[in-house]
């Protein structure tokens, strides 16, 4: 019995080796298949023709973002949006103007995805960046080679004049931070995104993003937390006595993305404040107006 | 050559200025080198060389006997191998010495050779970065101060002497085969320090493209004002270094600060300001270079890399 046992120890070495070795391949192919996916990289390869070199100065690579908007496919699936009005992109440089919601920048990350997959042709959008994020080891060449860049007017205007398309939330942090009793209702806009508009006469895209504000639904900013983490704001959400530190990941909420018409602004870009104001209460009150229609048609939260 | 003009390039003991002198003197110029570091013996082709501190009387004699039609100052100290006082002395003072000796003996071309490093890499910065915006570098490292004070000064004097045309260049990492600048060596070295999780973009103007630009605006143009010079395409920095034959020595940025500025107490090594630029972007448009003298530089990055290290 233990001669037999002992005999045939070699085939079972062999078969555990081969199971083994079959269970690594299929991980592979797995991990292989979440940070390939074809229909994304085609996309990029149509999306911003680069030269020889393969960077643009921005640090962006088509060949290295691959992976990151691989990856972000997922999550853009996991939100199985509802894209009306992509036609509306234009070729060329144009600013996207959104609603921020839902406490962590997935609203970016949907309308950057939809814009790149339904586009016809796709569009790469460039995102602007929080000032710090050059500072973040590793995290800074991740957001490069993808395509962000630090948010400063004058790198905006570099962009938009090389006829990049901006994803820029006027909001800011003000607008992703909004608690429950807030949603849905655009917060002050900064004026920043106009005057740039004016300057690089860029039209503007305004984009109305219903969903994500149920994603993560935050019923108090804890100030002091935040100040005390270097955090613009610090969500206590709804479902965190249910869920516990769980409840800081997003719901799989379905996400409705209404693209509009473009908006085309006329004037000086150095005018005073409240010339542009007036302008930026155009875009205000369209994109508000967008948001609710959406709210209006949307059947469920799911 | 009794009537050639006479082009007055400081630095001559250094590559740049050599090649810039054979390029002058191509073209039908006589040339006379001045350097306040010991002299070669020969730079392979017919050129006066002086040794002169630009901050003494001595030369105002090379200006007195030789009178330039141009100047190049391309003299500046690079780096800080030298003490601040002396780089102070050489930089500032000596630079405003050469440009009023300029004016005083009838020169009617002048280009002063400035550097980006002045802009500063900084997380903040934009991209790309033109002439008209501000110098950052001296928030980070006082020890610029003299570089943006050369450059800053050159530029005033450039507005309040319109008889010398004075054009002030401002190129990026200077490499090539003939240069021994902090960056080159630094390309050469057996074990290259890379900065661990920092990637930006970086360029590099290969010696041929830098000389070339160098000679076309002073002889071919009447531009006055700063000008960048960024060679051709941007490159990741670990691109770059991955061109490099040297051994990769990933390292977190503060234990590189820390090994520069201890070994820059016993030898020549690369200026501790200069890990920013292997951290944070500064990249710099020469579109307005471009456009001025209808030229663009010849050599990629992967090329001028290669060269000066050597690797075909």
């Amino acid at each position: 019995m233990l001669a037999e046992l002992v005999s045939s120890l070699p085939a079972t070495l062999a078969d555990t080796t081969e199971n083994l070795r079959r269970a690594s391949d299929t991980l592979r192919d797995f991990a292989a298949s979440i940070t390939h996916v074809p229909e994304v990289e085609e996309a990029i390869e149509r999306a911003i023709p680069i030269g020889a070199s393969g960077y643009d100065p921005w640090g962006f690579s088509p060949e290295e973002s691959k992976l990151q908007y691989s990856l972000a496919y997922w999550i853009y699936r996991y939100f199985r949006p509802v894209v009306h009005g992509i036609e509306n992109v234009p070729a060329g440089r144009c600013l996207v103007i959104g609603n921020h919601s839902g406490q962590l920048p997935f609203d970016g990350l949907v309308v950057s995805m939809a814009t790149l997959l339904e586009a016809e042709p796709p569009r790469l959008l460039r995102p602007m960046a929080e000032r710090w994020f050059p500072t973040l080891p590793f995290v800074n060449i991740a957001f490069s080679r993808a395509g962000v860049a630090v948010g400063d007017p004058i790198n905006c205007r570099n962009l938009l004049e090389a006829e990049n398309a901006m994803l820029v939330f006027p909001e800011g942090t003000r607008g992703s931070g909004k608690t429950w009793d807030h949603r849905y209702k655009l917060v002050r806009f900064g004026r920043g995104f106009m005057r740039l508009a004016l300057q690089a006469k860029a039209p503007i895209i305004p984009v109305a993003v219903i969903g994500a504000e149920e994603s993560i639904i935050s019923l108090y900013d804890f100030k002091p937390l935040a100040r005390a983490l270097g955090m613009p704001y610090f969500p206590v959400p709804a479902l965190l006595p249910l869920l516990g530190p769980l409840a800081f990941l997003p719901l799989p909420t379905r996400f409705h993305l209404y693209f509009g018409e473009p908006m085309v602004f006329d004037g000086p870009f150095d005018d005073e404040d409240e010339a542009i104001e007036k302008k930026v209460a155009v875009v205000t009150e369209r994109l508000q107006s967008m948001i609710d229609t959406g709210l209006e048609a949307r059947e469920s939260v799911f | 050559m009794a009537d050639a003009p006479i082009a007055l390039i400081t630095g001559i003991s250094g590559a740049l200025a050599q090649l810039v002198g054979k390029a002058l003197v191509d073209r039908g110029i006589a040339v006379v080198g001045v350097d306040y570091r010991h002299l070669p013996d020969a730079v392979g082709y017919p050129a006066v060389l002086l040794r002169a501190n630009y901050n003494k009387t001595k030369i105002e004699d090379v200006f007195r006997r030789h009178r330039p039609t141009y100047v190049l100052h391309l003299g500046r100290v690079g780096n800080l191998k030298e003490r601040m006082n002396k780089r102070f002395d050489l930089n500032v003072m000596g630079s405003r010495k050469v440009m009023d000796l300029a004016l005083k003996y009838g020169a009617r071309r002048m280009l002063v050779l400035s550097t980006f490093h002045i802009y500063g890499a900084h997380p903040h910065n934009h991209t790309p970065i033109y002439e008209d915006e501000p110098l950052r570098a001296g928030t980070a490292f006082p020890q610029i101060a003299d570089a943006i004070q050369l450059d800053s000064q050159a530029l005033t004097w450039a507005y309040q002497h319109d008889e010398v045309k004075t054009m002030i260049l401002r190129p990026t990492n200077v490499i090539g085969p003939d240069i021994s600048n902090a960056m080159s060596k630094f390309l050469r070295q057996k074990t290259v320090p890379t900065v661990i999780g920092f990637d930006p973009m970086v360029q590099f103007v290969h010696q041929t493209d830098l000389v070339e630009a160098i000679v076309r605006s002073t002889c071919d143009s009447q531009a006055v004002g700063v000008f960048n010079v960024a060679g051709r395409g941007t490159i990741p920095v670990r691109r770059a270094l991955d061109l490099v034959p040297g051994r990769k020595l990933p390292l977190p940025s503060s234990l590189v600060m820390s090994l520069l500025r201890a070994g820059s107490l016993v030898m020549r090594t690369l200026p501790p300001y200069l890990v920013n630029f292997f951290k944070y972007p500064c990249v710099i448009s020469d579109q307005k270079l471009r456009t001025t003298l209808s030229w663009e530089p010849a050599i990629g990055q992967t090329e001028a890399i290669r060269s000066t290290v050597g690797v075909a």
